[in-house]
């Protein structure tokens, strides 16, 4: 089985710097490969393990993707090759030129049976760009899936929706977007690093791709800042446990929560 | 007549549908056109909808069994191509989601995720949005048409709407996908009861409590305080301990209680975003640096499994004057 996974590089949100003016500078934040997405690399990588096949990790974005640590960090983790579409023209891509580069992408890699996302990118979390890159490939796409199982004629899935778990039989090839909870991701072991920095990187422009022109935006962002504050008393309680519980007793009780 | 103007809603959900119904009517007010429903299910529904506010329905029938909700991509994409409305807002269920992302895939547009407020800068669009998790707030000027939007559950207010007149119920002709898949089987999966957001009081643990026993100390002081109990998402995914209706923040419950107190929670946007218009807010935290520390009226230094204790026999030895 030939599986792709997309996982999204990308600034980390407990990095963000606050402006005095309100607005934000995510300039010293530290990328990471996004935190649900990881859950989807063990996906992939448990089902090549149990039935063969190969393991492609594929990422977009902004050029600083393309660097020594992230690949290694992809590539430790069990993908055996990585695929990276590092171009700054398309900085802030949105979730339709994200998946339209995805797709290209895909298509490229060939015979792909099953491309796996993360449940949302870290940063954005628009939980999208999955069902877009299986519409754009003509196969079915799911969201919320909890458990993958490959039957002879495609696979069999668990989706947690709101109420209810559903149980689907679907042809391959297919997307899935995974839930956070399908698997426990794995921590690199040793061996793993060193293996990673073995395994093969490619990287591909938007030329490569046969997309001459990015493609156009469809949204563009207005303005981004720091959600206003609430003002808060930040009153202090020290002291043993039993004095601080009575203290803070006493201030429910004067502001009428108790 | 052209319909380009029109804003659709459409969620599987009736009680959903009713509050985009109601929030479509502020977009609908600036575009000067109507609001239509769409509707999937009984005709008795679709009637349904004038009495909720749509000046239109566009009605999908009946799901025949052994489909999906989702299966309706293909209609929807074909009635919007042929009546072209100004936008389609989804309800943001997981089956809205994917609803919605596979409508902005086929007609070349990019969904708006989990709007929070549409806005009009004169003669355009504008979504606010939560990004970076609650971090930073986004607003987003759709540049292609047209606008496909999810909004969550409680945005918008129903009740204020008039009932319109009955119209015409317009069937939209079913297009078969290209693609099934085969139903085997649907569990409802024991949704605990709980209503969050109407709760008083609620007491929220956090990782700082070290094992699922220990959850029964927090559950005594939410006795002792009359609160529902909530808790952060490691807490529901990934370890568990509790159902996920009950975690609070952007991929959670939303709240606004009187009370809100975390008990070994570090505050993370993700998860403050959902209740930072609590009125008062505790935290308990051995870390006076944790972020939830300084952003609350009533910080408790110390280890929860001390001071949580304490608190209860503080909070009876009071009831019992
Ligand atoms: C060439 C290029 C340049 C970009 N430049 C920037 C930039 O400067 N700043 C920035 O913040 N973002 C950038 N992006 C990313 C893009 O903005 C987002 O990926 C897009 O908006 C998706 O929204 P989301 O993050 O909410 O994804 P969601 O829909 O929440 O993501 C769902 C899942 O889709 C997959 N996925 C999402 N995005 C990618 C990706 N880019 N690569 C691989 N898998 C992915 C992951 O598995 C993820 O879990 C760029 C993308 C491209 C293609
Ligand atoms: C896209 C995305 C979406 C997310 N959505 C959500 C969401 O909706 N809701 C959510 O909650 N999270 C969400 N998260 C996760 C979030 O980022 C945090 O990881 C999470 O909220 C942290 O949970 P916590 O405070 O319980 O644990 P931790 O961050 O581990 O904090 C535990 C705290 O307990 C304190 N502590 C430890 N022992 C004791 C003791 N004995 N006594 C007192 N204090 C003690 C520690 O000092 C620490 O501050 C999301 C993450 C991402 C990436």
């Amino acid at each position: 089985m030939k599986i792709v996974v997309c996982a999204k590089l990308a600034p980390d949100a407990s990095d963000i710097e606050v402006r005095s003016d309100g607005s934000i500078s995510l300039d010293r934040a530290e990328w990471r490969i996004g935190s649900f997405d990881l859950q989807a690399i063990e996906a992939a990588v448990r089902l090549r393990d149990a039935h063969g096949g190969s393991v492609t990790a594929l990422s977009a974005g902004p050029q600083r993707i393309n660097h020594s640590k992230l690949r290694k960090d992809l590539l430790s983790r069990g993908p055996d090759e990585l695929v990276l579409v590092a171009e700054d023209v398309l900085n802030g891509a949105d979730t339709a030129v994200t998946a339209q580069v995805l797709a290209a992408a895909v298509r490229k890699i060939g015979a792909v049976d099953l491309v796996l996302t993360g449940e949302g990118s870290a940063d954005l979390y628009f939980q999208q760009v999955g069902l877009q890159l299986g519409e754009l490939l003509e196969v079915p796409a799911f969201n919320a899936v909890s458990k993958i199982e490959v039957k002879d004629s495609g696979v069999r899935i668990e989706r947690s929706l709101e109420e209810e778990t559903e149980v689907l039989e679907l042809p391959l090839p297919a997307v899935l977007a995974v839930t956070t909870d399908i698997h426990t991701p794995r921590l690199p072991n040793m061996k793993e690093i060193l293996l990673a920095a073995k395994k093969p990187v490619y990287e591909w422009s938007l030329a490569d791709l046969e997309l001459e022109n990015a493609p156009e935006p469809r949204v563009e962002a207005v303005s981004l800042r720091a959600p206003r504050p609430v003002e808060r008393k930040r009153i202090l309680i020290e002291g043993s446990p039993e004095e601080a519980a009575q203290s803070l007793a006493g201030y429910l009780v004067k502001e009428g929560v108790v | 007549m052209t319909d380009d103007k029109d804003v659709w809603v459409f969620s599987e959900k009736p009680a959903l549908q009713a509050e985009l119904i109601a929030g479509a009517h502020q977009l609908s007010a600036n575009t000067g056109g109507q609001v239509a429903a769409v509707v999937l299910g009984a005709r008795s529904q679709a009637e349904q909808a004038f009495d909720l506010g749509a000046q239109r329905v566009l009605w999908l029938g009946e799901l025949p069994s052994g489909r999906l909700v989702e299966d309706i991509v293909p209609t929807l994409v074909a009635a919007v191509q042929d009546k072209c409305p100004f936008g389609v807002i989804i309800g943001a269920t997981v089956r809205g989601r994917a609803v919605a992302g596979r409508l902005a895939a086929r007609l070349g547009v990019a969904a708006l995720a989990d709007v929070l407020e549409f806005q009009w800068d004169g003669s355009a669009l504008l979504a606010r949005h939560m990004v970076f998790g609650g971090g930073a707030v986004r607003i987003d000027r759709p540049l292609a048409s047209p606008v496909i939007a999810t909004i969550g559950q409680g945005i918008f207010e129903t009740g204020s709407l008039q009932a319109q007149p009955k119209g015409e119920i317009e069937p939209l002709p079913w297009v078969e996908p290209p693609w099934q898949a085969a139903v085997i089987e649907r569990r409802s999966r024991a949704v605990s009861s709980v209503n969050l957001s109407a709760a008083k009081r609620v007491v929220c643990p956090g990782r700082g409590v070290a094992r699922q026993e220990d959850l029964g100390l927090i559950e005594e002081l939410a006795q002792a305080l009359s609160a529902e109990m909530a808790c952060t998402r490691p807490l529901a995914e990934g370890l568990g301990w509790l159902p996920r209706e009950r975690y609070i923040g952007i991929s959670g419950a939303m709240i606004k209680p009187d009370l809100y107190l975390g008990v070994g929670v570090s505050g993370q946007a993700q998860h403050t975003i959902g209740m930072s218009e609590s009125r008062v807010v505790v935290a308990i935290n051995k870390d006076r640096g944790a972020p939830l520390m300084t952003q609350s009226d009533y910080a408790v230094e110390g280890d929860l499994y001390q001071v949580v204790p304490a608190l209860i026999r503080a909070l009876k030895a009071r009831k019992a004057k």
